[in-house]
């Protein structure tokens, strides 16, 4: 067997012991094996909550400047400045929300959990837990996955929020070239809650994605302090590629046929 | 009476706990500035001993990167500016807009944030973990035992050829975002030589030397606080691991709120390059 083993298919393997994983955790979810431990996952709720949403408001918020000033620009330079808000719409809940979430999901939980994970692992707590008879993935991984299925679409709906509220900032009080009543018409109008609906689903496929890598690297991490450390690492490179194209097979899904604007045929 | 007294000399304490996350955050912001300063001081000063280490990290920061950076440039090209701006120009049968378009989208905007998140999230990362290994086995320590600098031999050329891989990055990207933006039109049916058309005439000196001075200053930016929060890591096991969390965090805002700042100033300086030809 270990002749198959070459380095060529290396990656192949890791992928399934991945996906299996990951298959696991879920599986625990799905059984609602995981609610013996609600207690447990509503204290990942609170530490979610309580230090995880401010910085993924103050990203969402700093990119939806972004996307503001970017807009009111680029539709001056066309010379409709009072169509901004097309732009802003478009941008915000659309493409750039979803990424600056999963940026921010990923550095701040994703590598968070490994770290946690990870150190539970070399100091051999798992393996107690485990000799107490507490099933420690059920325990550890699926509860942090339902902890983040009950509290993020909120903290992904209220980051919406976050990123509209810099985008009329930026466009109307900080560049001033459309009144306020003509932007939010224009902003409202190029957008509905299917979209909405759309977006959220987009931002919640990319926060899965990263609880289950998290838990994957944290809890198979080896190699002492250090292997921590590159652990947490090498979490935050597959993330990074994953949110990438999550989003992408996001767009071209519900917006790809179809650009769901109110004008044209 | 002892009990009141007791009270008086406990609030200072209280007000202390709930200023202490702004006095600490502060005082790592402080503390980041003079790494700056001391690091630009003696990238310049002589002796010069960094050389093989600059080599080496540069490589290492190129062989890690180059591929997630291929996979991420080439979706969010295709997704974002792609897709939603060639519905959107579909609609008015103007899809040889795209191509200006992209001057703007993938120029300005998104070749350099991608490439900072991306080197930020793999070779950033990469350098706390190693930088905060070296902490917590107090190499660092034993370094300055023998008179090595560790600012001089592992933050200064860290520090160079993180700046230097994000400026070349940067170009790397944008060609790998304007292939995305290529899909799209061809995904559309429409011809090529359209979005050639209007993505050269909308194309400035301006804009690709802001993109890439942009983008060097993210390098900067990220290697700043990697080194930083490496060389203070602490705390034994889950340390390093806290280190690195942290660290990424720390650079994603600073990229964006810098970023935010940069395209501001950008744009307001350089009226010339808002004109759509």
């Amino acid at each position: 067997m270990s002749a198959i083993n070459t380095k060529g298919n290396g990656w192949l393997e890791s992928t399934g012991v991945l996906l299996r994983f990951c298959g696991r955790i879920m599986g625990e979810v799905y059984s609602l094996k995981v609610f013996k431990y609600f207690g447990e996952a509503l204290r990942q709720c609170g530490i979610l909550i309580l230090s995880s949403t401010i910085v993924i408001w103050s990203l969402i918020f700093i990119i939806g400047l972004q996307c503001g000033i970017e807009g009111a620009y680029f539709n001056r330079s066309v010379g409709s400045p009072a169509y901004a808000g097309v732009f802003a719409a478009w941008c915000d809940l659309r493409e750039l929300v979803p990424y600056s979430f999963g940026y921010m999901m990923s550095a701040k939980v994703g590598t968070g959990i490994v770290a946690e994970l990870g150190s539970m692992r070399i100091s051999d707590e798992i393996d107690a837990l485990e000799v107490m008879g507490v099933p420690s993935l059920t325990f550890l991984c699926s509860t942090k996955l339902l902890a983040a299925w009950m509290v993020l679409p909120f903290v992904y709906l209220s980051g919406v929020g976050a990123g509209f509220l810099a985008s009329y900032l930026a466009v109307v009080q900080q560049i001033g070239e459309v009144s306020s009543g003509g932007y939010q018409l224009i902003f409202w109008m190029f957008q509905n809650p299917p979209d909405l609906l759309y977006s959220v689903i987009k931002g919640m496929a990319m926060a899965t994605t990263i609880v289950l890598v998290g838990c994957y690297y944290g809890y198979n991490a080896s190699g002492g302090p250090v292997g921590v450390g590159t652990a947490t690492a090498k979490s935050m490179v597959l993330n990074i590629v994953l949110v990438h194209v999550i989003g992408m097979l996001g767009t071209q899904l519900f917006w790809g046929a179809n650009p769901r604007a109110p004008i044209g045929g | 009476m002892m009990g009141r007294k007791r009270e008086i000399n406990r609030l200072p304490t209280v007000g202390e706990r709930a200023l202490m996350p702004a006095k600490n955050l502060l005082e790592e912001a402080g503390d980041m500035i003079i790494l700056t300063g001391k690091t630009l001081v003696s990238a310049v000063k002589p002796p010069y001993p960094y050389g093989g280490e600059f080599v080496s990290q540069f490589l290492f920061a190129l062989k890690l990167c180059w591929f997630p950076l291929l996979i991420s440039t080439v979706a969010f090209g295709y997704g974002a500016p792609g897709l939603q701006a060639s519905n959107f120009l579909v609609l008015f049968g103007a899809i040889d807009r795209l191509g200006g378009f992209f001057v703007l989208a993938s120029i300005r905007e998104f070749a350099p944030t991608v490439t900072a998140i991306v080197l930020a999230g793999v070779a950033g990362t990469a350098i706390t973990a190693d930088l905060g290994a070296r902490k917590i086995r107090e190499e660092l320590d034993a370094l300055q035992v023998l008179g090595v600098d560790p600012i001089k031999n592992l933050v200064v050329p860290r520090f160079l050829a993180l700046m230097l891989v994000t400026g070349l990055f940067d170009v790397y990207a944008l060609i790998f975002g304007i292939f995305g933006g290529i899909i799209a039109t061809l995904v559309n049916g429409a011809p090529l030589g359209p979005f050639w058309a209007t993505f050269f005439t909308n194309a400035s000196t301006v804009d690709l030397w802001g993109s890439v001075i942009k983008c060097t200053l993210f390098g900067a930016i990220i290697a700043i606080v990697c080194c930083y929060k490496g060389m203070t890591a602490s705390g034994g096991a889950e340390g390093v691991g806290r280190a690195v969390n942290q660290a990424v965090v720390i650079a994603f805002l600073g990229i964006f709120a810098f970023n935010y700042v940069f395209t501001q100033t950008l744009l307001a300086t350089h009226p010339e390059i808002q004109v759509i030809r």
